[in-house]
């Protein structure tokens, strides 16, 4: 049953991953290719120098990527779901209403872990050849929280779209605005490595919101 | 045998508007039941209930004995269900979806039943669902519930936006299906006509309560329409209102629905003195009969 979710999902949302795959290599293979003409043109020791003292990462353009990806999806998965209150025939069908919506969770989920899994293996595969462990680890840890706020902007935005009541998909918008906003409080170099556990528990409690917003569309709430 | 829906006392309330208040019926297997009322008066919130797409405020709803509250996947395995609009996923096409339904009911899906019915639309297993009419994909919903065969149908406005011969084709299917498999259905439509050609049962719902509940062969039977000439001004006669439905005097010609016979009419209005000529009884068709006893406004 969990196979044929996935089946409904990859349906809707087919030429979403491809776009978002290939958007997220390009971006990932271009901030690779400025390390590389920056390298050519400096020279590396000037870039290992840059690095150090002015915690330069190279990666600043994956910041909100991440985010976007994450919300995007969501809006692919679940729009089509509330359409017409589509999303009954799903809750209608013979499995558990959690397991369902989870599945469905887990589709997008899986997605955002290969995109991120990808963009982190091509920045890991050139700068551990170019930079030292410090080095290539500080571009590295600066992204997590990039990815983590990726996907609460889907956790988020699932939530969002499956809530039945413009009040509160007004108030989850605004609730999402301020927590995805401590992702980027602070632009410094790997600023977040303390508070990634933090960031990884809030990620976590985010997920329960999608289930909150099927029971209340269940339960039949309506504005 | 224990009924196959059965709703107790079942109270909603919209905000502070009341839909209906300590609402009783039940559904016995076989039978095709429908619910019939004006905008408004609740039925789409009791299909919502039924489908567990709504808390009611009060009272309990059971089908096949299980409290819809906490209906478990199995059941939901028994139970078709046609959306408002003869929703389905949009985008999906004819042969994705049978695909994606069909490995929820492994060993029970009956592919041919769902082609059979595609057959007679003559599109390509390929047309997505989004590009097709209303008619169509009416079609594909049906098809897709023949496929599930489930115990119970329930099926909320079957008839909205679909043109006559679309109806038709809805209704005929349905009603042999149904009846060949020992189907029990439950349904609303805002056409009546096609609720006469189908139903065994209905349900006739007032704003905040269930009218009556009956066969539609013995409501077609003992209901009348009942038009008589009246001086004018003599206004509408006191009978009891549960005997006179809707009075309406237009010109100087009575007319009214009952369940009384034409003897008992005419003794209940010559025993107040009431002045008519020309009375006359006539059978109605189910639309005329809901019409009479609904009222026009």
């Amino acid at each position: 049953m969990i196979q044929a979710l996935f089946y409904k999902e990859w349906i809707k949302t087919r030429w979403f991953l491809l776009v978002a795959l290939l958007t997220i290599i390009g971006v990932t293979g271009y901030c690779i290719l400025r390390v590389y003409r920056a390298g050519e043109l400096n020279g590396m020791d000037h870039l290992w120098l840059v690095m150090l003292t002015r915690g330069v990462t190279f990666v600043e353009l994956l910041q909100y990527l991440p985010l976007a990806i994450g919300g995007l999806l969501a809006l692919v998965q679940f729009v089509p779901e509330m359409q017409k209150s589509c999303l009954k025939l799903t809750l209608h069908l013979p499995h558990s209403a959690l397991a369902t919506t989870y599945s469905m969770l887990l589709w997008g989920t899986l997605f955002l872990t290969l995109c991120f899994c990808i963009s982190s293996g091509l920045l890991y595969g050139y700068l551990h050849t170019v930079f030292t462990t410090e080095l290539w680890q500080q571009s590295l840890f600066t992204t997590f929280p990039w990815f983590l706020a990726g996907y609460m902007a889907y956790f988020l935005t699932s939530a969002i779209c499956l809530e039945p009541t413009w009040k509160r998909r007004i108030g989850y918008c605004m609730m999402s605005l301020v927590l995805l906003h401590l992702f980027f409080l602070n632009h410094t170099a790997q600023a977040y490595n303390p508070l990634l556990p933090f960031l990884i528990l809030l990620t976590l409690l985010t997920a329960t919101f999608p289930w909150l917003s099927v029971l209340r569309f269940k339960a039949g709430c309506q504005d | 045998m224990e009924p196959i829906i059965q709703c107790k006392n079942l109270t909603h309330y919209y905000g502070k508007r009341l839909i209906y208040k300590d609402l009783n019926f039940s559904v016995p297997q076989g039978r095709i039941l429908g619910l019939l009322g004006k905008n408004g008066t609740g039925k789409t919130t009791t299909i919502n209930i039924l489908s567990g797409y709504l808390q009611p405020q009060a009272g309990e709803c059971k089908i096949f004995g299980e409290d819809i509250t906490k209906m478990s996947p199995i059941m939901r395995k028994e139970i078709g269900l046609l959306i408002e609009g003869h929703v389905q996923y949009q985008f999906m096409n004819l042969q994705e979806i049978e695909r994606f339904y069909a490995a929820f009911y492994l060993g029970k899906w009956k592919k041919e039943a769902y082609y059979a019915l595609l057959e007679k639309l003559k599109v390509a297993p390929k047309q997505r669902i989004s590009r097709m009419s209303c008619g169509q994909r009416s079609q594909v919903a049906l098809g897709l519930i023949l496929a599930q065969d489930p115990s119970l149908l329930i099926l909320d406005d079957f008839s909205l936006g679909l043109d006559p011969g679309y109806r038709r084709l809805f209704v005929d299917y349905l009603r042999e299906y149904a009846t060949a498999e020992n189907k029990t259905v439950f349904l609303t439509s805002h056409i009546i006509q096609d609720m006469e050609r189908l139903v065994d049962d209905c349900i006739l719902m007032d704003y905040g309560k269930i009218l009556l509940q009956m066969p539609v062969d013995e409501l077609l039977q003992t209901i009348r329409r009942y038009t008589m000439h009246i001086p004018e001004q003599q206004g509408i006669p006191q009978i009891a209102h549960h005997s006179l439905y809707h009075p309406n005097v237009l010109g100087n010609t009575l007319e009214f629905f009952s369940f009384l016979s034409l003897k008992e009419v005419q003794q209940e209005l010559t025993k107040q003195n009431y002045y008519f000529t020309h009375l006359k009884a006539e059978k109605v068709g189910l639309e005329d009969a809901f019409i009479g006893l609904t009222g026009k406004y």
